[in-house]
């Protein structure tokens, strides 16, 4: 079997699809003073547009503003209500999207070129002319507390949304993007328009993917009135500190616990160890031969799943595990992730698992360019980070330079055991077993919504 | 399979602006994908589709097996074995498979339905002959080795209780299946009942396993960087040699249409207990099976029912100022052997679920008659063809649309029938359908931690 398994790693090893070829179909230009980044795409006559806006979560005076202004945007303007607009967008086929993240929002339109003058006029009318009507606003709350009321019945995104409050308390970053039960009580149409005039003044780049046509948006755009004054409010965060607890949220009927074990990072600790990270969240968790997932689930049967990411803005990133267990086997499975990050941190990783990984960052590499949304999307992620393109273009290059050593530090760095935040999702009994790993502190579920 | 992706391709050349444009051709003959058939002696078909873009390509192999294969005792055998297939084989033993694919940069994954079981490559274009190899390999060797069975049953029970049990929505799908479907091969868990799932045996699934894993069982299709010619001797190479299975025709003739349609006489309304602090629910009707000429109307009348803003259900349950719901859709199931049209969604705390009910019944009636226009079925169509260039965006997404057509209608070619059943759909074929399904037997489905 072994002769095999080589036959793939060298091949992995000497496959190098890495030129700038790519980036030549990526062309920026300015609108005035609006930024835009076109990528050329003519395989169908379709066009996505992206605005980048540096206003996000963080300028949010409660939580939920920035998310409930977008949700809303569509709801109605000085001359058409919401059902009129709805038949409108519907009609053209045309999709809006939007992304709130704390540092950056992301409103994204698509639909067919031959479409673009009609419905970005009508994006643009939205943004000049939202009035984010008091009736629709109620309703939409109204739909808001029930969701997050219901929110017990999906304990994944129930464990997220708890973990981020907890793992990042006492920052700014806390609070979440969406907004809480008492948050949403406090929306009103004029703080809604407010908002909206923030966003417009936001710093702002537009990623537009298409034929040759979508640059004639250029006029259109002109009138969305959309200025370009003020930048990302920086924040300066102190370290994590040390985690002496396992936080546990009971739910009823669980018998899964959904564990999140993670931290957030400052400026300083991510330095410019961008592919260092990518490369150590792919090697822990997602992928059927990553570490944890191996660990887990291959060897003994206690999971599904088991993800990891590193995630990165421009002043802060997060680190953590995502994955659940039977409640009899949460405490085991927390106990191996912690074992994982200690033997990693320790140089533990065999050759094989090092060049196996190094074969997988270099060889997925062609695939983040498929797809249109998913290139405009890690061209967005750089420019908001800083970066230069040519980062990403050198990237397989880098990663095969890199040592397990380096794997080692990284997996220290980050996942350093006394500085992970733990919290399971899961059955009250839990607290007993637990607290063999750490002293317990049980919580509530409903104070985080 | 879903609502249709082939609905999208049909309006590719006709004008989406306004309803008044004409189309000056056959749009049938508007769109022609480009494949290369290859069929084996063996009665394997493969579909090969270049796209040079990227020096990656996508594998999807379709295997005509799944829940509705299964007898008492076995359910969740065939997704119990999609397990087990990355688990190794004669040639690529115990814990091979994943590593060879992932460390050369590929992702693979499967999934199992009620009528296919699908595994699907990603992988950089040099590893084309290799992955191949492997499939050719798992398809004739499994292993089925006993220590990883049982690690994997024990998964197996987890990934259920992820579904189903934890999950209210999965607990209301199953239930809307078991007791619409009752009596029936779809009335199972495609994941398997819990006690077959603790007492199924390594020989069963290895019986199972020979029974449904042959080349005149499978449908193989590749889309990528690839040279045909190259790419069907490597084919021929890999699978020409690979034995039939003597008795799948058989087996699959054996499951008759008759068998899978369901038994409801009158309407049924079902409340189960579950995590859910409000009520959700699902209401379902008995239709038509996939490829069925009125299939089509039905897509398009779930379409102005329950997708986007401005749909009959969203616009009168959720943007009001009092909401319903907080959310409502609708779709038209379209099974191998049978078909369901249902609405569903979930509702604001408070709402009296039987109040709702009956005023569902009764809008839905009335709908037929208000939201059924030329403008509404233009929107529908209109939105499709934007749904289908993003779902052709990818190698992947045109190898599932190939796939699909070639494993339910046995030629990929369908989709040109297929485009002209929807270019026909008229205002009246549309209400037709409406009125016929609303006004018969229905099933409603609830989950509430209210409930019993």
């Amino acid at each position: 079997m072994i002769k095999y398994l080589s036959a793939f790693l060298f091949l992995t090893a000497t496959f190098a699809w890495a030129d700038d070829s790519f980036l030549k179909s990526v062309k920026r230009m300015e609108w005035d003073d609006l930024k835009v980044v076109w990528i050329e795409d003519d395989k169908f006559p379709n066009f996505t547009a992206s605005v980048y806006i540096q206003d996000g979560a963080l300028g949010d005076s409660f939580p939920g503003v920035t998310q409930s202004m977008f949700d809303q945007l569509t709801s109605g303007t000085s001359k058409e209500g919401q059902r009129e607009l709805a038949e409108f967008f519907d009609f053209y086929g045309a999709n809006l999207k939007h992304t709130v993240t704390h540092e950056y929002s992301v409103f994204t339109v698509q639909a067919l070129t031959k479409d673009i003058n009609p419905v970005m006029g009508k994006v643009c009318e939205l943004f000049k002319d939202a009035q984010f009507p008091e009736s629709e606003l109620q309703s939409y709350v109204s739909r808001a507390k029930s969701h997050l009321k219901n929110l017990v019945t999906s304990h994944s995104n129930l464990a997220d949304r708890i973990f981020r409050k907890i793992s990042l308390e006492n920052t700014p970053y806390a609070q979440p993007a969406e907004g809480t039960l008492e948050s949403y009580g406090k929306l009103s149409s004029s703080i809604l328009k407010e908002r909206l005039q923030e966003i417009k003044r936001a710093k702002k780049v537009l990623y537009i993917a298409g034929p040759k046509d979508v640059t004639g948006m250029e006029k259109t755009i002109a009138k969305c009135g959309w200025k370009n004054e003020t930048a990302l409010k920086r924040h300066e965060l102190k370290r994590a500190t040390g985690q002496s607890q396992i936080y546990l949220i009971p739910v009823p009927g669980a018998n899964q616990a959904q564990i999140r074990i993670g931290r957030f990072m400052i400026r300083d600790e991510i330095g410019h160890k961008y592919d260092q990270f990518q490369f150590l969240a792919g090697f822990m968790g997602g992928s059927f031969t990553s570490k944890l997932v191996q660990e887990l689930r291959v060897k003994r049967g206690l999971t599904y799943s088991a993800g990891a990411y590193v995630s990165i803005q421009r002043d802060y990133g997060r680190a953590g595990i995502i994955t659940f267990s039977k409640t009899e086997t949460t405490s085991e499975a927390i106990g191996i992730i912690r074992d994982v990050f200690g033997e990693v941190s320790n140089g533990k990783i065999t050759p094989k698992e090092f060049s196996h990984q190094q074969g997988h960052e270099i060889g997925s590499y062609a695939f983040g360019f498929e797809e249109i949304s998913a290139f405009i999307g890690q061209i967005m992620l750089y420019d908001h980070q800083g970066r230069n393109l040519s980062e990403l273009v050198s990237f397989p290059e880098r990663v095969a330079k890199m040592t397990p050593q380096e794997l080692a530090e990284s997996t220290l760095e980050v996942f350093p055991w006394e500085k992970q935040t733990v919290v399971v999702v899961g059955d009250k009994s839990l607290e007993k077993t637990l607290s063999r790993i750490r002293p317990v502190r049980v919580l509530n579920y409903q104070d985080f919504l | 399979m879903k609502l249709s992706l082939v609905l999208l391709i049909c309006f590719a050349l006709a004008a989406c602006s306004t309803k008044t444009e004409k189309r000056e051709k056959n749009l049938a003959d508007s769109i022609n994908l480009e494949v290369k058939e290859v069929k084996l002696k063996n009665g394997m078909t493969a579909l090969i589709a270049s796209n040079h873009k990227l020096p990656i390509f996508s594998l999807y192999l379709f295997y005509k097996v799944g829940s509705k294969n299964e007898k008492s005792g076995i359910t969740g055998a065939s997704h119990f074995l999609e397990h087990m297939m990355f688990k190794g084989a004669k040639k690529y033993g115990k814990g091979i498979i994943d590593f060879m694919i992932e460390g050369s940069g590929g992702s693979t994954n499967a999934y199992t339905t009620n009528d296919q079981t699908v595994y699907y490559e990603n992988l950089p274009v040099s590893q084309l002959e290799n992955i191949l190899d492997i499939e050719a390999d798992r398809m004739e060797n499994l292993l089925l080795d006993k220590e990883d069975f049982t690690k994997e049953r024990a998964v197996v029970l987890e990934e259920r209780k992820m579904r189903y049990e934890n999950s209210p929505r999965g607990q209301l799908y199953l239930g809307l299946m078991q007791n619409l479907y009752v009596g029936t091969p779809y009335g199972t868990s495609v994941i398997g009942e819990i006690p077959d799932l603790r007492s199924v045996t390594r020989d069963q699934i290895h019986k199972y396993f020979r029974r449904f894993y042959a080349p005149n069982n499978l449908s193989l299709v590749i889309v990528g960087d690839l040279d045909e010619n190259k790419t069907e001797q490597i084919l021929k190479d890999k699978f020409g040699e690979l034995k039939p299975s003597p008795t799948v025709k058989e087996d699959q003739e054996s499951l008759k249409d008759e068998l899978f349609v369901p038994k409801l006489k009158d309407s049924k309304v079902i409340a189960m207990k579950g995590e859910s602090p409000s009520p959700m629910f699902m209401m379902a009707w008995p239709t038509v099976k996939a490829g069925h000429p009125r299939g089509y109307a039905l897509d398009v009348l779930s379409s102005i029912l329950g997708s986007g803003k401005s749909s009959a259900l969203i616009n009168q349950y959720i943007l009001i100022p009092r909401p319903v719901a907080t959310s409502m859709y609708a779709a038209h199931q379209s099974l191998e052997k049978s078909g369901f049209f249902f609405v569903g969604g979930e509702l604001v705390k408070g709402i009296k679920l039987e109040d709702f009910r009956l005023d569902l019944q009764k809008k839905l009636m009335g709908y037929c008659q208000t939201e059924i226009t030329e403008r509404s079925i233009q929107k529908i169509k209109n939105n499709y063809l934007v749904d289908l260039y993003s779902g052709l965006d990818t190698n992947a997404g045109l190898a599932q649309f190939l796939g699909e057509r070639q494993l339910l209608f046995g030629d990929w070619r369908f989709y040109k029938k297929e485009l002209t059943l929807y270019e026909k759909v008229t205002v009246s074929d549309v209400r037709k359908e409406c009125m016929d399904v609303f006004s018969r037997p229905s099933i409603f489905v609830s989950v509430w931690d209210q409930h019993k």
